[in-house]
């Protein structure tokens, strides 16, 4: 199996990881408002992951452009301008005293990034395939 | 309340008698009646089981079938005597019954019947359910002595609004009716609910709008509607409302009978229905039938029967239930005050720290101990922190410095935190010197971040409540705040950065103040920037107050007298400690969101270490589905612990009718609840936005409304009018929009340094209706002609003079104004005022000699001075809340700075970039008009 092969397998994993990470989210968001926990825990609990999601993210677009695929890197790059201008102006952490009135927007954003991993995985699974296909023959 | 009524002899009920403000007692077997409180003569009747429904012959349910039979009598005597007679039509045929059914029928005596009938005619009607008021109605009432301009079809949809329900809509013209402020103290719309609503005909069935009020005083069944109407819909709740000499105190439940919905956990309340021969009651919210507690009809102080309906919970809305044991997660915790004093160089040398000392010294006895369970602890802090060790019983303190304020330890176990009354020869003893221990210090800088840390440290098993007082901003350890005040950027869309917290520090720590029951209040004192608007997160999140004093100067006495008053007033105030507070409301209605100084738990549960007295809270309601009931309930209850050591709930309830007709919708529309949502809306926005987004918004909201009512209500219909027409229950509400965008929080500005705008939007967002009205359309009195009773005691203490529009065409050259907003007021002196006038007040031979600037007026020995004191003292005191507003003597041509924001008071003026009230609503017709062709 080829560097692109390797690559779009890694893709796959890391996009089913942050598949999982917004389904978390988005469960989270719903105890919220159904008054399972409390936005204090809530905030600790989701800030810890928002960073490493971010990064994750960050990183996967990095390869993408060192290894020249640039599709699948012009895919990420609205999402990860979006990140970066967040953690920019300081707003990326959930704030446990403003949550329930960001809540809609918080909710809205988690099922636009779940919708976006859930396309992507199997982008990068199609790319995958076609990479080994391309390789045996 | 401690009604008689629960100290009769069985046989004996209690009426309160309006016309002779007393009680007449009433033998309900013989109906005999007189004033004297009964006696019990010989043995208490065998205590019977309440909780199986005796039989209708039982003498103590005499009192059942009166309060029915005076019930139908109220609706049906009433309507003819006071002669209204489109009531008479509106009111259904087939009610009588109704009442006869739920109660246990029977025959009452005749001679009894009239007694009832006469008590409640006897009543004048608060609300309006009982009879159509004969006092002048808010909407009723014609504009003030000029007949209302009224276009063919709003009259018509008045007609059809009488025959329904009694409330009528009048159109006025903003173009040619000029703004009245004494229609600002008029009461809201009538609540006009449908017969048999309430089971009490107690007038106080439906909570005070000092308590609890709403942007609308009926709801439209459906949100289509509500948005057709463009009025937001909300709630303005001041639950822990102060309650001074002559207001009627909040009835308290003593036996912890607390009968509550088992569905929707509603507490019972006037407009529950009994139905099953009283067995049971049905939820007014959801319908749910429960069944009535068994010690429901128990009186358990004496062992017997009690009367039902003498409770305080059917028949007031307002009331207090001591909670039992169930409502507690703890015991009641006692009242815990920490002192955070800086006493770093600028607060010494303000004089902050003896006047501050001196305060709570004096204050001592006021702070609420009556059980000896209240705690104090006293830090002070520079950079590093002092603790003081006060044993008990000893008056000798012992100071502990803390120099490492990275990590913040307790020097000492015990004694830092002690009990007021065992530990108070040393707590004085310590107060006394402790502006003399730090007399040379010139420390600059404040270590308050890690201070607050200290007493979080201190108290956090226990709660309470932290008052700091710092005169600079704060500089070490965690929480410094850099200097970002940034003249160019005033003024500009960057503006509403220097309103955000700067450091993420004074919203977690608010955090975990909320969950360790801590409540921070901020008294702040700098002369420099000192970032108000970073420092008030605190409170904001922890229900606590905020108090700016800028460049305070304890040498000027007036200020040592503001900041004295105003932190005695706090240390005095009985707190509600541990607070939760929740909003339930009637099926299809739900809380969407909240506005005020708490931190909001889960979706609709707002937790509040401490509630300090005459706060305001806003809620805003959705309706999420058509709603079909004849009328709603709104109740907030707060489950609190007071600070004398008792677990108990305030409840507040307030019942409204429903309709489907948009007209009612508009003349039931209250404009002093929407100035006060519109108010913590647009502060919110200013946070979020821009402050220039926050005006359009306001401005934009305005016109909306009015264009709603333009077009469904009157005959121009959606084309250009020459009339700007609104309801005359809306007439006032463009000019107090017009006050809030000229408002200091709000305004169009590059002069206004941020942390007078952030203090400025604290008291828009906190401040109950009756002073924030004032504060947005300040009051304007002429003195120099004032009535010549004004100034003197009348029957209802200082007779005041009218209020003038607030705008300068009323100044003249030779008068005395007084201008006020219920945080400062304006003593205007005309340039050509004549010398007895100045000498008569101010004891100065002439204009010349007078000096502007905050001043005491002096009590001289002549009338007209008397009566100015007498004016400016009831200003004083009128309003509810801690404030003492400051006096500045204007002169006309005197220092600019001063008199020019004396002028901005003046609403209705042009300012540099704000429009006068004239052009002002001129744009707003030309927006109504020119967005609908």
């Amino acid at each position: 199996m080829g560097g692109t092969g390797w690559l779009f397998l890694f893709a796959v994993l890391m996009a089913a990881g942050l598949l999982f990470t917004m389904v978390f989210f988005i469960i989270m968001f719903s105890d919220l408002e159904s008054d399972y926990i409390n936005p204090i825990d809530l905030c600790n609990k989701l800030n810890q992951f928002v960073l490493p999601e971010n990064i994750a993210h960050a990183f996967l677009s990095l390869l993408f452009l060192i290894s020249g695929q640039w599709v699948a890197f012009l895919l990420n790059a609205p999402l990860l301008a979006y990140n970066i201008n967040k953690i920019r102006g300081g707003n990326h952490m959930y704030d446990a005293t403003e949550i329930f009135r960001t809540l809609p927007n918080h909710k809205k954003e988690g099922f636009f990034k779940l919708g976006f991993y859930l396309l992507s995985f199997f982008y990068y699974l199609y790319r995958m395939i076609l990479a080994l296909i391309q390789e045996s023959e | 309340m401690a009604s008689p009524a629960q100290q009769l002899p069985p046989g004996w009920a209690a009426e309160w008698d309006q016309t002779h403000q007393r009680y007449l007692f009433i033998e309900t077997a013989t109906a005999r009646t007189q004033w004297e409180a009964p006696v019990a003569n010989g043995a208490p009747v065998p205590a019977q089981s309440p909780s199986v429904s005796p039989p209708p012959t039982a003498p103590q349910h005499g009192k059942r079938r009166q309060y029915a039979a005076g019930q139908t009598q109220a609706y049906y005597g009433a309507a003819d005597t006071l002669s209204a007679p489109t009531y008479g039509a509106a009111a259904p045929q087939p009610q009588p019954q109704a009442p006869a059914q739920l109660f246990t029928p029977g025959l009452a005596a005749d001679g009894q019947f009239q007694q009832q009938q006469q008590q409640i005619q006897g009543q004048p009607p608060y609300y309006g359910n009982v009879a159509p008021p004969a006092e002048p109605e808010y909407i009723n009432a014609p504009g003030f002595g000029q007949q209302p301009a009224m276009n063919a079809l709003a009259d018509q949809f008045g007609q059809m609004n009488v025959a329904q329900r009694g409330l009528r809509l009048y159109t006025t013209n903003l173009l040619t009716s000029p703004p009245e402020p004494r229609e600002l103290h008029r009461p809201p719309p009538d609540i006009i609910l449908p017969p048999n609503a309430s089971v009490s005909p107690s007038p106080y069935a439906n909570a005070d709008p000092s308590y609890q009020r709403l942007t609308l005083n009926t709801i439209p069944t459906s949100n289509s509607l509500l948005t057709k109407s463009k009025i937001p819909l909300a709630l303005v709740i001041t639950p822990y409302r102060s309650v001074k000499e002559g207001d009627d105190p909040v009835p308290l439940v003593t036996d912890t009978v607390i009968a509550r919905c088992r569905r929707c956990r509603t507490y019972i309340n006037p407009y529950v229905q009994f139905i099953d021969g009283g067995n049971r009651w049905r939820c007014c919210m959801c319908s749910m039938s429960n069944e009535v507690p068994q010690l429901f009809d128990w009186d358990s102080v004496r062992n017997q029967p009690a009367d039902r309906w003498a409770r305080a919970e059917l028949n007031h809305a307002v009331v207090e239930f001591v909670a039992p044991t169930e409502y507690m997660i703890r015991a009641p915790q006692p009242a815990v005050y920490i002192f955070l004093i800086d006493v770093s160089h600028a607060a010494i040398q303000s004089g902050m720290v003896a006047t501050a000392t001196r305060t709570i010294l004096e204050n001592l006895d006021r702070i609420p101990n009556e059980e000896n369970r209240a705690k104090v602890a006293i830090i002070a802090f520079d950079v590093s922190l002092y603790f003081f060790s006060l044993p008990p019983g000893s008056s000798e303190s012992s100071m502990l410095v803390v120099s490492d304020i990275d990590d913040v330890f307790l020097p000492k176990p015990t004694d830092l935190l002690v009990n007021l009354t065992e530990s108070r020869p040393a707590l004085e003893a310590l107060l006394g010197r402790l502006g003399d221990m730090f007399q040379d210090n010139h420390t600059i800088g404040s270590a308050l971040g890690p201070a607050l840390q200290a007493g979080y440290k201190m108290m956090s098993n226990i709660g309470g409540k932290i008052t700091v007082l710092s005169a600079s901003l704060p500089t070490h350890g965690a929480g410094a705040l850099k200097n970002r005040e940034d003249p160019k950027i005033l003024g500009t869309s960057k503006e509403s950065g220097l309103l955000q917290a700067a450091s993420p520090f004074y919203k977690t720590f608010a955090i975990e103040c909320s969950r360790a029951q801590i409540s921070v209040d901020m008294l702040l004192f700098s002369s420099g920037y000192q970032d108000v608007a970073t420092l008030a997160c605190l409170p904001h999140y922890t229900a606590g107050q905020t108090l700016y004093y800028p460049a305070f100067n304890a040498a000027r006495s007036e200020d040592a007298i503001k900041f004295a008053h105003e932190f005695g007033e706090m240390l005095a105030m009985p707190i509600m400690l541990e607070a939760v507070m929740r909003v339930r409301a009637s099926k299809n209605l739900r809380m969407s969101s909240f506005h005020g100084n708490f931190f909001v738990r889960s979706t609709d549960l707002l937790a509040m270490p401490s509630v300090p007295q005459d706060l305001s809270y806003a809620i805003e309601v959705t309706i999420e589905d058509t709603i079909t009931a004849p009328f709603v309930v709104f109740q907030t209850a707060v489950l609190h612990t007071t600070c004398y050591g008792e677990r108990r709930i305030r409840v507040v309830t307030t019942a409204l009718p429903t309709t489907s007709n948009l007209s009612d919708v508009f003349a039931s529309a209250d404009q002093v609840a929407i100035a006060t949502l519109l108010a913590n809306k647009a502060v919110e926005r200013t946070l979020t936005h821009k402050l220039e987004d926050a005006r359009d918004a306001l401005f934009n909201k305005l016109v909306e409304i009015l264009q709603a009512y333009k077009a469904s209500m009157t005959a121009a219909g959606a084309g250009a009018n020459a009339q700007l027409a609104v309801s005359e229950n809306l007439k006032m509400l463009p000019v107090l929009v017009l006050g809030l965008l000229k408002n200091v929080g709000i305004r169009q500005s590059a002069q206004i340094p941020p942390d007078l705008r952030a203090y400025a939007q604290a008291l828009l967002t906190s401040l109950p209706s009756q002073l924030l009205i004032p504060y947005i359309h300040p009051t304007f009195y002429s003195l120099h002609n004032m009535a010549p009773e004004c100034g003197t005691v009348g029957e209802h203490g200082v007779i005041m003079p009218s209020p003038l529009p607030p705008t300068s065409e009323r100044l003249e050259r030779h008068g005395l104004f007084l201008i006020e907003d219920g945080q400062t007021i304006f003593l205007w002196v005309g340039r050509d005022a004549v010398p007895q006038l100045i000498m008569d007040v101010f004891g100065l031979p002439s204009y010349e000699v007078l000096r502007g600037g905050k001043t005491t007026l002096p009590v001289l020995d002549n009338a007209f001075s008397q009566r100015v004191n007498a004016v400016i003292q009831k200003t004083r005191e009128m309003r509810r809340g801690v404030y003492w507003p400051h006096l500045y003597v204007v002169k006309e041509d005197g220092e600019p700075p001063l008199r020019l924001w004396a002028l901005s008071c003046l609403i209705q003026d042009r300012g540099d970039v704000s429009p006068s009230y004239q052009q002002f609503i001129s744009q707003l017709r030309d927006k109504v008009n020119g967005s609908s062709y």
